[in-house]
């Protein structure tokens, strides 16, 4: 190829890109005035629709074709759900009866934007998500399509797809939506699984039931994020922890999350296992004897401070950061911890003693 | 002797050809490559595709300060004000000769506390620790020995409580909701062990409460045109580059990083002077080595606004500094080069670097004086020369312009008439005047460099105006 070709094509490229540059800083400039135009007219719309359902109970045929037609566009659902939104604040009376009314058409889009590019899947998704009215109204069919969106492959169409069926607030629903999730083909973080169940709208305690009967189907992934879930969630299940905890085959993260458990939540038999945990000297088993240090806090018996002063003097950091962090919180006087302050490990002496004036100074500041 | 000299000068056009086509095509390639996802993200974000919940991934940032007394109150204050609540702020002073631990001490009503620190990664004694729980988010000093940049970030990485910790510099501002943004990819994708965020030169622009309330290029020629270069290379290096893993830059003045794996890659090397890039290539070149899935990606949202030095005498020291960062960085990692061992990394990402940032100061200077040996002998088509220095200018700047606009229309900051003038005026005087005196600083960067490979850059602060 010539040189002068190959400047040329350069050349032509830079400049649709600076003209392309400015097309679309013309069109910025005029969507906002465009869609608040369309705006205008789809409340008017609305608030005719509103005044139909308080003369005769219902809005007209024309209204749902009307919605059908324009909502099937992403600039039109994306008015709608600001008309909504907005009118969502006012106290109007009929609004949840226009909600139900429309929900044909919820159906319908739902179909619609399934076959869509996954961004405006997921902005439909985000519109069921927000759009919070038919909770606790089980609406079996939205609900059997929103599963459709988590076979997506897109983070933000499962993210809402879920969060709207956490919303519905049926237990079923959102484990059949885990499960789908869970094809390991998009990484959803544990955190985000864990927050999203919090947020579930339906009976926790029947959804808690039933992820413990589904748990095996489940990867480690998920399985720690309904783990985290239940602990923040309830004080119920210590006996299936107990089991998690004590069982050597389970995978680590979900044992150290059992015992977890049991620094929030006090339950006598597991006094002896965290005690053990934290006597055990294998460097391997250091990251339990941590956790369980901590959980350790929640326990006041004697033999409990006996054991974390011991642990003071563990050769791993973090266990006595740990143990010494769990002999504050139990409020431990100078007098009691004599032995370890005038005694000669020094990296036992220096982490009680950083924490015992940590301690002081957060409650003299806070 | 007329013949050989033609030769040579063929020789030598040949190679620049081929040099300046790499050039061209990759600088193209990286600038409609990052536009468009640019855009893209824009309307990822429009069509809400994006987290919706509060997620809080607990976080250290550490700040390092040598001689900071001017910036560093306001700089822990912006930090204070940001949204995010899950964090600790950790000002690591390098033994400062000037008042910066006292200035801190007393604004924040520090507390002297005898605090254990773990050596995890080796860094000179602290000689005091002092805390202070009477804000949002504690906060932690610690004076040490001096002992450099990398040092000082090494202590705080020893200290920081969080499995993720934020390194930015002393005279950087967070803008408010950058936080969330900078960990957002650790929530999206599996295995980031590092996340770099978008640095911008703040002179000129008015941040009220870490929001950007009015924003206008600077007065100044010198912080104008790097304001334009910082858009350029953040296109090309950053965005392009994050598209297979291989970013090997992510800037000292915001960056997060997983604390483990920066721990068993041995930390910061104290050893060098572009510390922040050091440690990304050798985050790269231990995960590869030891077989861990890993991801270093950009957030192109998560903006840090940061002092760009006004003086051309502050710029020259800042780029020399960096020059001997990038080639102490790339000497220490010579064995990643086109080694497939490596990936993508070793084989565009460590070549692009070595070809043009590393070596092309020395190119553009020995071909300017190519130029004029050419000019002496009369073997140079004068008007031909001319008219290709135009293309080439034209272009850069095009390109530059393209970069610049494409960032100002996808974060939605409006312009005004003056300054898109200033703009496309400015960017030619960039691509043909800065350009050749950088090229002119970076090729003698190297002059002497053992001398002052570890010592703090020492560049003129002013105080900012956050409120």
């Amino acid at each position: 190829m010539k040189i002068e070709v190959m400047l040329y094509i350069y050349g032509a490229v830079c400049i649709s890109m600076i003209v392309f540059n400015i097309i679309y800083n013309l069109l910025l400039q005029h969507r906002e005035p465009l869609l608040k135009r369309r705006y205008r007219k789809m409340k008017n719309q609305i608030a005719f629709q509103l005044q139909n359902i308080e003369n005769n109970g219902k809005i007209t045929e024309n209204h749902l074709h009307f919605l059908a037609k324009k909502l099937r566009r992403i600039n039109g659902l994306i008015v709608f759900y600001r008309v909504i939104s907005e009118m969502k604040k006012e106290p109007i009376n009929c609004f949840d009866l226009y909600l139900n009314q429309i929900q044909p058409v919820v159906l319908y889009l739902a179909v619609e934007y399934l076959d869509k590019e996954n961004l405006q899947a997921g902005y439909f998704t985000y519109f069921l998500s927000q759009c919070k009215t038919r909770r606790y109204r089980p609406m079996d069919s939205l609900q059997d399509i929103l599963l459709k969106y988590l076979e997506k492959d897109n983070l933000y169409c499962r993210c809402n797809a879920l969060q709207a069926l956490y919303d519905f607030g049926n237990e079923d629903h959102v484990i059949a939506a885990l499960q789908l999730q869970d094809d390991g083909k998009v990484f959803i973080h544990e955190k985000i699984l864990t927050e999203g169940l919090l947020s579930f709208t339906g009976d926790h305690e029947a959804l808690i039931q039933k992820l413990w009967i589904a748990f095996s189907s489940f990867s480690v992934h998920t399985q720690q994020g309904i783990l985290n879930y239940i602990r923040f969630q309830s004080g119920n299940y210590p006996v299936q922890m107990f089991s998690i905890m004590q069982n050597e085959t389970m995978d680590k993260e979900l044992r150290l999350s059992a015992i977890r458990y049991f620094g929030k939540y006090y339950y006598a038999p597991a006094l002896e296992p965290l005690l053990h945990f934290v006597q055990d000297n294998d460097p391997d088993h250091w990251e339990y004897a941590t956790v369980a240090a901590s959980a350790l806090s929640l326990y006041g018996q004697e033999k409990v401070i006996e054991v974390l002063k011991d642990a003071l003097c563990s050769g791993n950091w973090y266990i006595r950061y740990a143990a010494a962090q769990s002999l504050t919180a139990h409020h431990v006087e100078y007098s009691d911890l004599k032995d370890i302050l005038l005694g000669n490990d020094r990296y036992a002496r220096e982490m009680i003693t950083y924490h015992l004036e940590s301690t002081k100074l957060q409650h003299a500041e806070v | 002797m007329t013949d050989v000299y033609k030769l040579f000068f063929d020789y030598i056009g040949a190679y620049f050809i081929l040099y300046m086509i790499g050039y061209a095509s990759f600088l193209f390639l990286s600038v409609t490559v990052g536009s468009s996802i640019l855009y893209q993200l824009k309307r990822r974000n429009w069509l809400k595709n994006e987290l919706q919940g509060q997620y809080y991934v607990p976080v250290t940032i550490i700040i390092p300060a040598y001689n900071e007394e001017v910036t560093i109150e306001d700089s822990i204050r912006s930090l204070l004000a940001l949204e995010y609540k899950l964090y600790e702020i950790i000002i690591v002073d390098d033994g400062s000769s000037d008042h910066t631990a006292e200035v801190i001490c007393k604004a924040f009503h520090m507390q002297e506390i005898k605090r254990p620190i773990q050596r995890k990664i080796p860094c000179q004694p602290e000689k005091a620790v002092y805390e202070s729980y009477d804000w949002k988010v504690p906060i932690t000093l610690i004076c040490k020995q001096n002992g450099g940049k990398a040092d000082a970030l090494n202590m705080g990485v020893n200290a920081a409580k969080y499995p993720y910790f934020i390194c930015m510099d002393a005279d950087s501002v967070l803008q408010h909701d950058s936080l969330e943004k900078i960990v957002r990819p650790v929530l999206e994708e599996s295995n980031v062990v590092a996340v770099g965020g978008a640095v911008r030169p703040c002179n000129g622009t008015k941040i009220e409460n870490g929001r950007v309330v009015s924003y206008h290029l600077p007065d100044k020629i010198i912080p104008c045109m790097q304001v334009l270069e910082y858009d350029r290379s953040f296109l090309a290096a950053r965005i392009l580059f994050d598209r297979f893993n291989g970013s090997i830059i992510i800037s000292g003045a915001f960056g997060l990083f997983k604390k483990n794996i920066v721990i068993d890659a041995g930390g910061y090397d104290a050893s060098t002077m572009g510390e922040d890039m050091e440690l990304v290539v050798k985050l790269h070149v231990f995960c590869r080595e030891h077989n861990i899935p890993y991801r270093i990606c950009y957030a192109t949202d998560a903006i840090c606004w940061t002092q760009a030095p006004e003086k051309l005498s502050d710029l020259c020291k800042q780029r020399r500094r960096w020059h001997i960062g990038l080639f102490q960085s790339m000497m220490l990692h010579r064995r990643m080069l086109i080694n497939p061992k490596y990936g993508l990394v070793g084989m565009i990402s460590y070549l692009y670097f070595l070809i043009y940032e590393l070596l092309s100061p020395y190119i553009e200077i020995f071909g300017i004086f190519s130029i004029v040996l050419a000019f002496l002998v009369d073997l140079i088509n004068v008007p031909f020369m001319i008219l290709f220095f135009f293309i080439y200018v034209i272009y850069s700047a095009v390109l530059s312009l393209t970069a610049f606009f494409a960032r100002i229309h996808t974060i939605d900051l409006k312009l005004t008439i003056k300054d898109v003038l200033k703009a496309i005026g400015l960017c030619v005087v960039e691509v043909s005047c800065l350009r050749l005196i950088l090229a002119w600083v970076r090729a003698t960067a190297l002059i002497g460099y053992h001398k002052r490979k570890t010592v703090w850059g020492n560049i003129e602060r002013k105080k900012i105006t956050f409120k």
